[in-house]
């Protein structure tokens, strides 16, 4: 009885160190000589429990007789101390007796006797599952089991690989499992009572990560990638022309990105990924991955996901490797079995949780832990595509129909799993899942084959995830859908539809009665692709790569087409995070000629065309979420009269500058120029006597010099003549 | 104004220029053919005919009384400008890509290709001494073996050449000894055309890597760049106004594969102090191939790989924009 408890004082001893946890201590009082010096912290040590503690040992001992292999360090204690047990120093256990294997288990429901043995089962079938257990021990204090127990397994390693799997595990709501290793406690016991205070690390200063946002002029910037690749720069956008922050050669192997709120900016290297940020773009961070080729942040941008076909191993999963990015320290490694879509795992819009879609299952994981959420995957059959709420932790999913079961789209709440809307669908082909930007609105598109009918249907089911129930709502569309898009921070979306070259775009709105209203349609458009403005109500249609590069800007608040343009060829259009600019460009990746980004203003003015050698891509700096509340942003556009009067007065001075540096830089070079120019002509007339030898005394500096030498010849031109008569 | 179309060849115009009072235009093209047109209409005064290849450039002398070609045939001939009669035949033994008159019109100089396992030579000869061209015997020889010349003019009182090199390097040539006075390397690809100013003080280069820049000749300090999106094919300086003119496009290999729209196959119109683009002139339907401007600055003529060359006659407006300064 006694070694157990000094065992299980020792233990929580340690808990308390690793997990804070406390709990009864007053059996460790009997070895107070001994043990209990180290466990001085614990509480009620000096309680005594019973006139002769040495009896208790012996007791213990009998309990535990044969073949008590595995505790055999408390002889120890005993043999320099205790005098008294020289009899059963015999019986001493040897070292090599597998103390490796030995698992101690806290947290384990206290049960009676009369069911002792339905608990000895269920651990039973917890812990086989690691390996063949070869011992078990269940103390027991006034007919109770005490709650921990201790199980020996065949070898160390099936104890190590319970530790691994089983601690933690959540028997029921009360009950969820500490597993640790036996040998253990020397480690714990070895920990001091004195706070040792962690050494302090060099806390790394990289500035200001966000202090492009303190620009004066609230300019955004963007990275550009050009050379084919060889340079990479970022710049300050302005309306004159772009202001360089930075440009370095080589500085990324394929390309960048942007963390999602722009803190970092992230090259691709053979051996990993590296975050740049701060001021000055210094190194902030490295995560070493051979052959990296895709990555992903966490939308909090805590975590950074990155994928390399590269160095997977069966044991060592390295294929998907999440990282945490402040500490740059290595989470969790990933199988890559099937070639799903990047991003395989989808993060929640908190950065909480994220998720993966296997065969017939979805994977939803927690962070820190990057452990299974409640340690079980959901098995849903069929499942063909999920998606999270931008707004909420929620996952729209859907399956497609097996028999006689109809296609179903669930959104569920998470962590709860609570299915809070199914909706059944019939004879669908295809969904596809479309969140608005806040999470107010799912669109599914939903392509079916009516009963009865050969052609294709589309319906957009709409739900509106903000009120009760979620009520769906469908639009039926019966030309073929080019693209779709939700308008950010709005109630609004738009459709391409219809076949080239009769491509028409609707503007639908959905009101808050539920009813979908169709605001407007254009007919023949050049278009492909929709690009709404980050603000909402803004869009650019574009008809990218072989549509020529046709651009249509929008304004939907009363549908008009502000600007009808183009840039030949464009393959990309990127909205700045404000809304307030748009760049269309010709990427080398896609098109070998006329590699150029242009920038427009939302109304589709052109502002400027930067023509950059092997222009590879453009991406805008993210901006964090406003800090602004609702309050003070209604206050703002209250007040935007009264600013606009400053910034309008603010841009005729810096235009009004800029013409006059323009004319001054203008002057200056005309100024070196003639000088140039005075400078040779005053040559040029001294070497007259040379060039008048030369010619034989012929002047023919000036076309008409040498008019006295001119032979004046007259040449006749044959002109045709006709006559047509005029009437009578 | 309308320009003069001048329908003379059946394929594309390698060069074209004007005799120093300008009203005689010079065309050769790769159909053999050299044809002398009336630069004030268009009008076509005759033909040099002998050459059975591509005929790749054309000089006349300051005092138009004779005319040298160089021709992928593999010679180079100097012929009477007034009757067309061939008065001497320079064999080579490979294509002739660039030739020219001093300025006393008494010295000679062309270059030709490396090729079929020939170097590229830079050839004088002295007319002065009538053996050299009978017994094909230049005073002067230089072999050019690291890049070969793809363009040349004579330098200012005939002391020395510039060319333009196949990778974008300039030289100057000493007349006299041969030797390579000054070497510049402004541009990363082929020279494709060299013109000097009227009164051969400048230089301005057309290359392949979109650009054409101002040098001095003499000292061939860099002065200007005027850059494009298109290889420049050919590049002139206005010999009154402070422009340059430039002609280029998609590459003739590149162009079947693309519309006109996307070749910008037009002149284009820069001022030579600002290095700002004023205008340009549509037109040909193919890549310009070489620009010229009239000695009297008031027009100027463009040759395309389309075969036309295209005489254009500025309106007043042309003399009337200035830049705000």
């Amino acid at each position: 009885m006694v070694a157990i408890c000094v065992l299980t004082s020792i233990y929580v001893h340690s808990s308390q160190v690793v997990n804070g946890a406390m709990c009864n201590t007053g059996w460790c009082v009997v070895l107070h000589g001994v043990v209990a010096l180290r466990l001085r912290i614990c509480a009620g040590i000096q309680k005594v429990a019973g006139p002769s503690p040495y009896l208790h040992v012996f007791q213990e001992r009998c309990i535990m007789a044969d073949p008590v292999p595995n505790f055999f360090f408390l002889y120890y204690y005993f043999l320099d101390n205790l005098e008294l047990l020289e009899d059963i120093l015999r019986e001493r256990p040897q070292e090599a007796d597998g103390i490796d294997s030995v698992i101690v288990v806290d947290n384990v429901p206290q049960v009676g006797p009369e069911r002792l043995e339905k608990l000895k089962n269920v651990i039973h079938k917890i812990f086989s599952k690691f390996g063949k257990i070869t011992n078990d021990y269940y103390p027991e204090f006034d007919g109770k089991t005490k709650g921990y127990i201790f199980l020996e397994y065949a070898s160390p390693a099936n104890a190590l690989e319970a530790v691994k799997n089983a601690d933690g595990y959540k028997l029921d709501k009360q009950h969820t499992f500490r597993v640790n290793v036996f040998t253990d406690f020397d480690k714990y016991i070895t920990i001091s009572d004195e706070w040792e205070t962690p050494e302090k690390q060099p806390f790394k200063d990289f500035g200001n990560v966000r202090h492009w946002l303190e620009d004066s002029d609230c300019r955004d910037q963007y990275s550009v990638i050009f050379e084919s690749g060889e340079r990479t720069g970022i710049y300050a956008n302005d309306v004159k022309e772009p202001i360089t922050v930075e440009e370095r050669a080589r500085w990324t192997e394929t390309y960048v990105r942007w963390s999602p709120k722009g803190t970092y900016l992230a090259t691709f290297h053979q051996r990993g990924i590296a975050l740049w940020g701060g001021e000055k773009f210094k190194q902030i961070q490295r995560f070493s991955h051979q052959g990296v080729q895709l990555i992903d942040f966490s939308p909090c941008e805590r975590y950074l996901v990155t994928f390399s076909p590269l160095m997977d191993t069966k044991d060592d999963p390295q294929a998907i490797i999440i990282w945490d990015v402040l500490t740059g320290q290595k989470k969790r490694g990933f199988h890559c079995e099937s070639s799903a879509h990047w991003p395989i795992f989808k993060w929640s819009q908190d950065g909480k949780f994220f998720a993966r879609m296997t065969q017939d299952t979805l994977s939803i994981y927690e962070t820190p832990s990057m452990g299974l959420l409640d340690k079980k995957s959901l098995k849903i059959t069929g499942i063909k595509d999920f998606s999270w709420s931008p707004g909420d932790n929620i996952i729209a999913f859907w399956v497609p129909e097996d028999k006689d079961i109809p296609a179903r789209v669930t959104l569920m709440q998470l962590p709860s799993r609570q299915e809070i809307r199914v909706r059944n669908l019939f004879n669908v082909i295809d969904c596809k899942l479309h969140w608005q930007k806040n999470g107010d609105y799912l669109c599914v598109k939903v392509d079916r084959t009516p009963k009865g009918t050969q052609g294709v249907v589309t319906n957009f089911e709409i739900f509106r995830m903000r009120e009760k129930q979620v009520p769906v709502d469908v639009v039926e569309m019966k030309e073929g859908i080019i693209a779709f898009a939700w308008e950010p921070n709005g109630s609004k979306f738009a459709v391409l539809h219809g076949e080239s070259p009769r491509i028409n775009v609707s503007f639908y709105h959905v009101k808050n009665n539920g009813k979908i209203e169709l605001i407007k349609m254009f007919d023949k458009q050049q278009a492909n692709s929709i690009f709404w403005s980050p603000q909402g109500q803004f869009l650019v249609l574009a008809g990218l790569r072989s549509m020529n590069g046709a651009l249509a800007f929008v304004d939907t608040s009363d549908c008009t087409m502000m600007n009808i343009a183009e840039h030949y060829m464009a393959s990309d259009v990127e909205w700045d995070p404000t809304g307030r600019y748009v760049v269309t460009s010709v990427s080398w990746w896609s098109h070998k000629v006329d590699n150029a980004f242009w920038l427009w203003t939302f109304q589709g003015r052109l502002l400027q065309k930067n023509n950059k050698d092997h222009f590879c891509q453009l991406l805008w700096r993210p901006r964090p979420p406003t800090l602004l509340t609702t309050e003070q942003i209604k206050m703002i556009k209250k007040d935007l009269k009264k600013y606009s009067k400053i910034f309008e007065q603010k841009d005729r001075l810096s235009q009004s500058k800029a013409s006059k540096e323009l004319v001054d830089k203008r002057r200056s070079m005309l100024e070196d120029y003639h000088k140039y120019r005075e400078e040779s002509q005053r040559i040029y007339q001294e070497q007259k006597p040379l060039r008048l030898e030369l010619r034989g005394g012929v002047d023919t500096d000036e076309l008409d010099s040498n008019i006295d030498d001119w032979e004046e010849e007259t040449i006749e031109f044959f002109v045709t003549e006709e006559i047509i008569p005029l009437g009578e | 104004m309308k320009p003069i179309l001048l329908q003379g060849h059946e394929r594309s115009i390698t060069q074209i220029k004007y005799n120093r009072e300008g009203d005689l235009l010079f065309s050769v093209a790769k159909d053999t053919v050299v044809n002398v047109w009336y630069s004030v209409n268009g009008e076509r005064l005759g033909t040099y005919s002998g050459h059975t290849g591509a005929v790749w450039c054309v000089d006349v002398d300051w005092d138009t009384k004779s005319v040298l070609t160089g021709s992928a045939d593999n010679t180079c001939r100097l012929w009477d400008c007034e009757t067309g009669k061939m008065l001497g035949q320079l064999k080579t033994s490979s294509a002739v890509r660039t030739c020219g008159f001093d300025f006393s019109g008494n010295i000679i100089m062309f270059s030709t290709d490396k090729q079929m396992g020939y170097q590229c030579y830079l050839n004088f000869f002295d007319l002065r001494d009538p053996s050299q061209m009978e017994d094909n015997n230049p005073y002067m020889k230089v072999p050019c073996s690291e890049s070969k010349i793809t363009s040349a003019v004579w330098g200012p009182l005939g002391e020395f050449i510039v060319a333009g090199h196949e990778n974008g390097e300039i030289n100057q040539f000493s007349a006299k000894s041969g030797e390579i006075m000054k070497k510049v390397k402004e541009h990363t690809k082929q020279i494709n055309d060299i013109q000097s100013s009227i009164d051969l003080t400048m230089v301005i280069t057309a290359s392949k890597d979109n650009s054409a820049k101002l040098f001095d000749s003499t000292t061939l300090d860099h002065i200007k760049t005027f850059k494009t999106e298109r290889p420049v094919n050919s590049a002139a300086i206005s010999p009154i106004m402070d422009h340059v003119v430039m002609g280029g496009g998609q590459e003739a290999m590149e162009v079947t594969t693309t519309s006109t729209r996307i070749g910008k196959f037009e002149a284009r119109f820069f001022h030579a102090a600002f290095e700002e683009e004023f205008g340009r002139v549509k037109g040909h339907f193919g890549p310009i191939n070489c620009v010229a401007f009239h000695p009297d600055g008031k027009s100027y003529s463009s040759g395309g790989e389309d075969g036309y060359v295209r005489i254009h006659y500025f309106d007043p407006q042309y003399f009337e924009f200035e830049f705000e300064v």
